[in-house]
């Protein structure tokens, strides 16, 4: 059999960083395999893991499980030059530009105001045009080890010249296929129902990609509503998700995805949601930042001091659907 | 069943996107807005055991109506399903060629069902209106064996060129577009709702056809709001309009808080068929 190259029909201008999955198994390799403890607070997990420049990707979003007590922290700490996965992004996009910490945003789909837009028109972020679904395939190719994978969408649009897909000749029907190239992550940001101390976490309900961003990503920074025992872990392994030689940092966080929902135990807290959607389009962002990031010194403290306990009482109590999620 | 006199846009493009869906066939929607509403209205209306996919891994939830004022956080929207799988096991379901109909909402369309949702206007790195974002409207419009799009008929969403091609529909037309550029075969868009017309694809050249035109509109102003001329048949269909019924369920049971259904009112005069229609000042 004569070895012969397979054929590129095209392939997108944008930018990505090139995979790399050997650099991704020695990062692997270099993880502590014990049972250790891994608490520590949201200021410690951000400030020794997000460094500035790295790929940050979160799962899923502020409006739903997402992980906002991470993100409002890693404003608190003026990280800087930030490459975010935006894949069924909400707001979340905008508060991390607002806080000048994005440089890059590679996007599936995201709420976008002026502090976005004018961003990017200023050159201060730029965006690369993906899809939801090619941002969660890609970490799932990154999740997988490999440097990428075919897939059936992407060609025929914009968003593959803007990317870094490609278009060639599959060797095995001879018909054209996109691959995507794979994304490792230098820290994923996953907010999970409960969890131990060493990090096995359980996710209830629908999602995003929370196993794929975990398994793809260099450091993960679990945020969870419940830190339960290991002996209830082993009681149930079919609920663990993420085992807990992936996870690097455990933070103790209920209401982390305020003010958004975790499904079963708060709805969303639609004032807040629409109070930032206010100082977007009014221009008070900073005004906003200063009352919720910058004002107080960790999530604890904006929950008992900025939102209080009948506001937190009252979300649990309007979440009034809990099955299929503790039940 | 009685037709309405006064209802918005968005309700009547909800309405017909509505009729076309049947129990048969498997559907696959985005999170929240007109897509999801459409297939809701279909379940309380004419297929009560309709099926869909969302895009968030939820598969086949039934829930419970009065719907949430916040659907896209609400736990509630995923209640019921058959199973809880996430973003990259629907569309592994959908590339395996499951799920029939992909129903979508677009900014922007042009005259081979290609459609934008990034930004109008500038370029891309310095737009005059960005958007979300495709989200998941590409692998939805590649994957699914048909593609609905709902829309506003406006000048400025039928274009000549897209600013930028968020999602695909037969490319340039030309037979074989889809499968050059590495889509599934036998795949494409089906309809094009709108407020005043229904549109189809012909079969051989993949342009935008005219099917249908609401009584107060007619096929001449339809093609004033177009950049582009799509095929005219000689045969254009009358789109009923939104009967009361249908409107009375899509109001208090499927979109209560009113956020998606909100539009520019249209007011009939008098008799559906002889109306004129007269726009209002609209929330939007």
């Amino acid at each position: 059999m004569t070895a012969h190259a397979i054929p590129v029909l095209d392939q997108g201008a944008g930018e990505f960083r090139p995979p790399d999955p050997d650099a991704a198994r020695r990062w692997a390799r270099d993880k502590d395999r014990r049972l250790v403890d891994k608490r520590m607070t949201e200021h410690d997990a951000v400030e020794r893991f997000v460094a500035d420049g790295s790929y940050v990707s979160y799962d899923t979003n502020v409006w739903r499980r997402g992980p906002s007590s991470l993100m409002r922290e890693i404003v608190r700490q003026h990280k800087r030059d930030l490459w975010i996965a935006a894949k069924f992004s909400a707001h979340d996009a905008t508060l991390l530009t607002a806080g000048g910490c994005v440089s890059k945003i590679d996007v599936g789909w995201m709420e976008v105001g002026h502090i976005i837009t004018d961003a990017v028109r200023e050159g201060r972020v730029k965006m690369f045009e993906w899809t939801n679904g090619a941002l969660a395939y890609r970490h799932l190719a990154g999740a997988l080890g490999v440097p990428f994978l075919p897939l059936r969408y992407v060609g025929g649009t914009d968003v593959f010249h803007n990317s870094g897909a490609q278009l060639i000749e599959d060797p095995y029907t001879g018909q054209p296929v996109c691959l995507v190239p794979a994304v490792n992550p230098d820290v994923a940001l996953i907010h999970v129902n409960q969890c131990d101390i060493y990090g096995n976490a359980r996710v209830f309900g629908p999602g995003l990609a929370p196993v794929e961003t975990a398994m793809a990503s260099r450091h993960v920074i679990l945020s969870t509503e419940e830190i339960i025992d290991t002996d209830e872990i082993r009681k149930h392994p079919a609920l663990t998700t993420i085992p807990y030689y992936v996870v690097d940092a455990v933070v103790h966080a209920p209401f982390g995805c305020y003010p958004g929902s975790v499904p079963g135990l708060y709805r969303a807290d639609l004032e807040h949601l629409m109070e930032f959607g206010a100082a977007q389009l009014q221009g008070t962002m900073d005004a906003y930042l200063e009352k919720w990031v910058y004002g107080v010194t960790s999530h604890t403290e904006m929950m008992e001091k900025r939102v209080g306990l009948a506001k937190m009482q009252q979300l649990q109590a309007d979440e009034t659907h809990t099955e299929g999620y503790y039940t | 069943m009685s037709s309405a006199t006064s209802f918005t846009d968005n309700e009547a493009i909800i309405t017909y996107a509505s009729r076309l869906m049947d129990e048969n066939r498997l559907y696959f929607v985005a999170i929240g807005g007109p897509p999801l509403l459409a297939v809701l209205l279909a379940k309380q209306l004419h297929a009560p055991s309709i099926a869909y996919v969302v895009e968030d891994g939820t598969i086949a939830p039934e829930m419970r109506l009065p719907a949430p004022a916040f659907m896209i956080g609400a736990g509630l929207a995923s209640s019921r399903a058959v199973a809880w799988t996430d973003m990259n096991t629907v569309d592994f379901h959908a590339s395996r060629g499951y799920i029939d109909d992909g129903v979508l909402a677009a900014v922007q369309v042009d005259a081979y069902g290609n459609f934008n949702s990034t930004f109008a206007g500038g370029t891309y790195d310095r737009p005059e209106r960005r958007f979300g974002g495709p989200g998941g409207a590409t692998e939805i419009a590649s994957l699914c064996w048909r593609t609905m799009l709902m829309t506003r008929l406006q000048r400025r969403k039928f274009v000549e060129k897209l600013d930028f091609v968020s999602s695909p529909g037969y490319i340039d037309g030309t037979p074989g577009a889809r499968e050059r550029a590495g889509l599934p075969a036998d795949t494409g868009p089906y309809r094009v709702i709108t407020e005043r017309a229904m549109f189809g694809f012909d079969d051989e050249t993949h342009r935008m056809k005219l099917l249908a035109v609401a009584p107060w509109s007619s096929v001449d102003d339809v093609l004033s709001d177009m950049e582009f001329r799509p095929v005219v048949p000689d045969d254009v269909a009358l789109l009923e309009p939104p009967t009361e019924r249908e409107l009375d369920v899509l109001r208090t049971q499927v979109d209560p808080s009113g956020r998606t259904i909100a539009g520019d009112w249209i007011v009939l005069d008098g008799a559906p068929q002889a109306a004129k229609a007269a726009p209002v000042a609209g929330t939007s």
